[in-house]
């Protein structure tokens, strides 16, 4: 049984691992953003797996719980950043950077 | 520890530490530094360190990104353009890197592995901790026995230490003298402003009591799992901007007030170090809690201590979670606690 749960593991892992490529390179902000809130939540997955494989799931059950409630919190703030800046062209989303930096 | 997970983790988390530090974009450095706190807050909980895992979560997945965004809108997103040619700068930051690197590479290397059972710390301090904390304080949590009675002392000056810093970014970010705060609390409004998503507003609106519950259920379970004072406040906190980032700020501090925040930052202190000197008046030493027997009803000097820990706990959510709003609002607003992201 464990191997399973070892085997599942991994493959989340990998999979972070791909997703992270989007959250690196990603051209836009958004693109950071979506892989990010994917890596979150592969992360509550793996929390929970890890606990199953400790014989210990009550003890990491809080803490995925934790994560899923506050994983979004920083989704909605970027989102309120972007409505904050009202910056919804291609620039002000990361596609090109602008000279000397200076935005509205 | 699993060592397949091992590997790829460590992976995981260099790439998001190389990738944060060295994207030009500031907004996307802060959301993979956010990134690299989950992958933390996985090696640590794979590591078994699950009251530390749940430090990182709270903190990492809930405020600390957010604090990011709210510097990142107040000053500029790009990083400043380097100077070319300061080659010979740049070989001795190069230089003094590698070194002090190899030198704590080197050092490293007498470490003993990780778990080994003949350790030095294995041997002496946390047998003593495992084997005494039940009869001592029965508390099933060691992690919570150290931290809030063992070393009392630490946790009291790390609570002082939080408070200070809410009073450093007061000082330095916080107007004084415009007299916009504590105005008439904004109401929720039954129709949302425009640009606000009624869809998120319902929503949260709905989470934030659900969120609130769990912070204290983590304050008052923190004796027998993972959690405790600190990840509670931050929770709470997190539940506060959550209604800042979804209404706007003026909806939350109408909810909390900020001179009632200030109130709450102090009290926490207060009731930490009061437990103590309590315990001080009973003719014992400072947060030496099992004397509080004699004060508290049907108690035995053993209970004492369990029941003292929870004082002490809710004194460092008090303080964290108003701490932590404190932060929000001055680093989103700008110090005027008008409007924020």
């Amino acid at each position: 049984m464990n191997t399973l749960f070892i085997a599942s593991g991994v493959a989340i892992l990998l999979l972070m691992l791909l997703t992270l490529y989007r959250a690196i390179a990603g051209p836009t902000a958004i693109d950071r953003l979506m892989a990010v809130n994917v890596i979150g939540t592969k992360t509550t997955v793996m929390l929970v797996i890890i606990g199953t494989i400790f014989h210990w799931l009550e003890m990491f059950v809080d803490i995925a719980l934790a994560y899923a409630l506050l994983n979004f919190i920083v989704t909605i703030a970027t989102a309120r950043y972007f409505h904050q800046r009202k910056n919804f062209t291609a620039a002000g989303f990361g596609l090109r950077h602008r000279k000397g930096g200076a935005e509205q | 520890m699993i060592w397949q997970f091992d590997f790829i983790i460590l992976a995981l988390a260099l790439i998001c530490a190389v990738a944060s530090i060295s994207l030009k974009d500031l907004l996307s450095a802060a959301i993979v530094f956010g990134a690299y706190s989950f992958v933390m807050c996985l090696l640590w909980t794979e590591m078994g360190a699950v009251d530390v895992a749940f430090t990182e979560a709270a903190v990492g997945a809930g405020v600390s990104t957010v604090f990011f965004l709210a510097a990142v809108l107040h000053t500029s997103r790009q990083v400043k353009p380097r100077r070319h040619g300061r080659f010979f700068y740049k070989f001795i930051g190069a230089a003094a890197a590698l070194a002090i690197g190899g030198v704590l590479l080197a050092a490293s290397a007498d470490f003993p592995t990780w778990g080994d059972p003949a350790s030095p710390a294995s041997i002496h301090v946390s047998p003593h901790y495992i084997i005494n904390t039940i009869p001592d304080t029965a508390v099933p949590n060691v992690v919570t026995s150290v931290l809030a009675d063992y070393r009392g002392f630490d946790t009291m000056f790390e609570t002082s230490v939080i408070f200070v810093a809410g009073l450093a970014v007061l000082a330095i970010l916080g107007r004084f003298g415009r007299r916009t705060r504590d105005e008439a609390p904004a109401e929720f409004a039954a129709v949302p402003v425009a640009g606000q998503s009624p869809i998120i507003q319902a929503a949260c609106r709905i989470m934030v009591p659900f969120m609130q519950l769990f912070a204290l259920y983590v304050l008052a379970h923190g004796h027998h799992s993972p959690g405790g004072g600190f990840q509670g406040g931050v929770i709470l906190a997190a539940s506060f901007i959550l209604i800042a980032i979804s209404y706007d700020l003026r909806a939350m501090i109408g909810r909390l007030r900020e001179r009632w925040n200030m109130v709450f930052a102090s009290l926490g202190v207060m009731i930490y170090a009061g437990t103590g000197a309590l315990c001080l008046l009973l003719g014992a030493n400072f947060l030496d809690y099992s004397v509080l027997h004699r004060i508290l009803p049907a108690t035995s000097p053993i209970m004492a201590r369990s029941h003292g820990m929870l004082a002490v706990e809710v004194g460092v959510c008090f303080t964290v979670m108003a701490v932590m709003v404190l932060i929000y609002v001055n680093i989103a607003s700008h110090g005027k606690s008008d409007k924020g992201l």
